[in-house]
């Protein structure tokens, strides 16, 4: 069998950035949330926001160390896999990147050793500012990654010589068309995900009637959020559907299934299709009539347009964009129900007795990360055969670099990120399993600034720490 | 202005605090393949767990700002790098992951503890072979790598990938040194006394051989022939010091000392390779991006650069002072 290069390379951009990006989108949503916890703690002095705010800390800590490594791995394999794009793309994307590292990546790493461990160095309220600034620098990462991602999708302000590409105008690269959209629907995928995480292991104490304090705060918490966070993300949804449907109509044609130039009328939305890439047809299709016309035309009677709009050659492949497509809106579909549902019971005062729902917000804890999983499979696969829109294909970016390298790296990763999501699962699963901690029922001594100045603080971290723990 | 050079400048900033400042995280990782006492091994790791992240992120700025300002090297160096650097990131990987895994389990944290130990000198051996690789030189035709990616494999980086590994374990002692109690303070000073000889003559050994396959090498002696005979000398100095006084200098000049002999090591370096980029095929100025990129990225480096050493000095400076025998808690 001869193994083509061109697949191995993207086979492998596509494992380990799929895997790398599960991380950061758990702890952009959970590092505001600690953000929110502490502030709530402050406030009040409830000792139980302390507790969870250490919970939720130790897991953020496991993954955003994972997500730190598997990060490492992306800056560098632009070059490694796809040496053409860097070398084309690296004067738009460089510079964005090299601010990302600079305003965002340092700001993490510099106060997450505070937010860690410094509790007792600092005092609260400077460890208070530490929670913030990795909140902050989660959220400045993502806006300049989706800034250079998006740059991918709508390019903009940039000239083309031959194989050299020279920056024009930076507002234009940065601000590109579809960023404005893509970075709040991505923020808000980010905080569904934490939401969604955070209510479904208190629902899972709920059920087995421990915890109970802890449990009922963080399923009235996350439910809130999520529900306020979905109507907004169908709203972001809609308006990027449309500017997506405008700079790169292959994309949306493919995530609906159709392949005619114009589609019958009424048009019906597809849930199940086997599409036959090669005759441009599909072969079996299931869908609800009138619904396609209402949804995608706003009209009863619309027609929608297919896949042949589009030469063959700039096609991608419909059967990912579609499914990813379907996952992502059926879970999004279900999270708008939870959140009604949640209201619901709410107003009826059982939002913590009901088992349905107590049992559906715990299979619903990872839906955020999967439906964000299948939000990116739509914006890459979608964008195919082009790795910058309209400028340079996939095909013609690889590395010269054989394809039996390629194949055993490929393979190193994945034994090695088993090996990492493995003991992220099981340390992750011990630490629900356990449950939090007590926390001190006396509020912490007040920590200021000055606190952190003082000479015995740096002489008796072991007396504090014990006296707290006990 | 010469945009370029001061990218380039940049770019050798980035690569110089990569090295001192996760040279010494990277040394003490080394260091817990060779600490048979468990309690050690968990207070060593005590003495980086709050600063390592910070340090780390350097070798990402140094990546990215060769993508941003030099996307001509960046498209050569990693394919022709391509198994030690995915090596080098696997094994930077496991690292990472052990400084979270191992405070989870009590019963397996010995796995973690070799699992960082290999990766941190597994991460050092590579990036000695991609140092070695790139003074023994690069196939380039038409500006695209067109060598073999096994080419890494000759003696050149295979020493200095040694010889890497070796400086970060002297630079790791050092820092143990300066932040362990004294059981541990011990082993440092046993090993700055071991490692810092070995480092300084396998330094030697890779100098003299780099000169006799590379006849760039020879060339640049004869034209920089006081800059490098005065940066031999400091390097010598230096490093003599370090390994003579290991018992009476204070723990700081230590480690100090240690930093300094990388310092000249780097700037050597530098000096020999520049105006290259990729020695003998790609200059500087003909890998460089479009003034645009190179402005958009020395600009934000020139606002944003102070405030970050601001802060990671800030970091440091909290968690100052020898760490706690029991760890940081929380």
């Amino acid at each position: 069998m001869r193994l083509d290069p061109s697949i191995l390379a993207r086979i492998q951009f596509a494992f380990t950035v799929s895997f790398h990006i599960v991380f950061p989108t758990m702890s952009i949503g959970l590092a505001s949330f600690l953000a929110v916890i502490e502030a709530l703690w402050l406030k009040t002095k409830d000792s139980i926001y302390l507790e969870i705010y250490k919970f939720w800390l130790s897991i953020f800590a496991m993954g955003f160390g994972v997500g730190v490594v598997t990060g490492i791995v992306l800056s560098f394999e632009f070059g490694l896999g796809f040496a053409r794009f860097a070398e084309i793309a690296g004067p738009a994307i460089g510079p964005m990147i090299a601010l990302e590292v600079l305003t965002a990546f340092f700001l993490e790493a510099g106060f997450l050793g505070i937010m860690m461990f410094g509790l007792h160095r600092v005092g609260p309220k400077l460890h208070f500012i530490a929670t913030c600034m990795v909140a902050v620098g989660t959220l400045i990462s993502a806006s300049w990654i989706l800034s250079a991602n998006s740059w991918m999708q709508t390019p903009a302000g940039v000239a083309i010589h031959g194989d050299h590409l020279t920056v024009l105008n930076w507002r234009d690269v940065i601000v590109n068309p579809s960023w404005p959209y893509r970075l709040p629907h991505m923020i808000s995928a980010a905080y569904l995900t934490a939401s969604f995480m955070v209510a479904g292991v208190g629902a899972w104490y709920l059920l087995r009637g421990i915890h109970q304090g802890f449990a009922r705060r963080t399923v009235a918490l996350g439910t809130a959020f999520a529900t306020v966070l979905i109507a907004g993300q169908v709203f972001i949804g809609d308006i990027l559907y449309g500017t997506m449907l405008k700079y790169q109509p292959p994309k949306m044609q493919a995530a609906e299934g159709f392949w005619e130039e114009k589609s019958q009328s009424p048009a019906p939305y597809y849930w199940f299709i086997i599409p036959d890439q090669p005759n441009q047809r599909n072969r079996l299709e299931l869908g609800m009539p009138y619904l396609g016309s209402i949804w995608l035309t706003h009209s009863l009677r619309g027609r929608v347009e297919g896949l042949k709009n589009t030469p063959r050659d700039r096609q991608p492949r419909m059967a990912m964009v579609f499914y990813a497509f379907r996952i992502m809106y059926g879970l999004a579909i279900l999270m708008f129900g939870i959140g009604v549902a949640s209201l619901w019971l709410r107003f009826r005062g059982r939002l913590f007795a009901s088992r349905w729902f107590l049992w559906t917000l715990v299979f619903m804890t990872p839906s955020g990360i999967i439906a964000t999983l299948a939000g990116w499979y739509v914006a890459e696969t979608g964008r195919q055969p082009w790795v910058i829109y309209g400028i340079l294909r996939t095909v013609d970016a690889v590395s010269p670099v054989p394809a039996r390298a390629l194949l055993s790296t490929l393979i190193g990763f994945i034994c090695v990120y088993s090996v990492f999501f493995s003991a992220f699962l099981i340390f992750t699963l011990r630490i629900i399993r356990l449950g939090p901690a007590e926390a001190p029922p006396h509020a912490e001594a007040s920590g200021s600034l000055k606190n952190a100045f003082r000479p015995q603080v740096l002489d008796s971290p072991a007396r504090v720490v014990s006296t707290q723990s006990s | 202005m010469d945009l370029p050079l001061l990218s380039a400048s940049f770019l050798a900033f980035a690569l110089t605090m990569y090295a001192i400042l996760d040279g010494f995280d990277l040394g003490v990782g080394i260091l817990l393949l060779f600490q048979p006492v468990a309690a050690s091994r968990d207070h060593m790791v005590d003495c980086i767990t709050p600063t390592w992240d910070g340090n780390e992120t350097w070798i990402i700025m140094a990546g990215v700002t060769l993508l941003a300002a030099f996307p001509t090297a960046y498209s050569i160096l990693l394919p022709a790098f391509y198994l030690p650097v995915i090596l080098m990131l696997l094994a930077l990987g496991f690292r990472g992951v052990s400084f979270e895994f191992r405070v989870q389990t009590t019963r397996l944290r010995r796995r973690w503890d070799i699992a960082f130990g290999i990766g941190s000198l597994v991460a050092a051996l590579m990036q000695g072979l991609i140092l070695g690789g790139v003074v023994q030189g690069v196939t380039v035709q038409n500006g695209r790598f067109a060598g073999s990616v096994l080419d890494i494999v000759r003696p050149l980086p295979i020493i200095s990938g040694v010889t890497l590994g070796i400086g970060y374990a002297v630079l790791g002692a050092g820092w143990l040194n300066l932040k362990a109690n004294s059981p541990v303070q011990h082993f440092a000073k046993r090993c700055v006394r071991i490692c810092s000889p070995a480092f300084t003559v396998l330094f030697g050994i890779a100098c003299l051989y780099a000169a006799r396959i590379q006849p760039f090498i020879r060339a640049k002696w004869g034209s920089h022939e006081i800059a490098l005979t005065c940066l031999i000398a400091a390097f010598a100095a230096v490093a003599g010091t370090l390994t003579v006084l290991t018992e009476k200098l204070r723990a700081s000049v230590l480690f100090f000392l240690g930093l300094s002999v990388f310092a000249v090591g780097i700037s050597g370096i530098a000096l020999i390779i520049f105006p290259d980029i990729v020695p003998c095929s790609v200059s500087l100025w003909d890998a460089a991006s479009s003034s645009t990129s190179q402005c958009f990225v020395l600009i934000g480096a020139a606002f944003v650069t102070p405030v970050v050493l601001g802060y990671s000095a800030f970091a440091y400076w909290i968690f100052r002072g020898k760490t706690p025998e029991e760890g940081w808690g929380e």
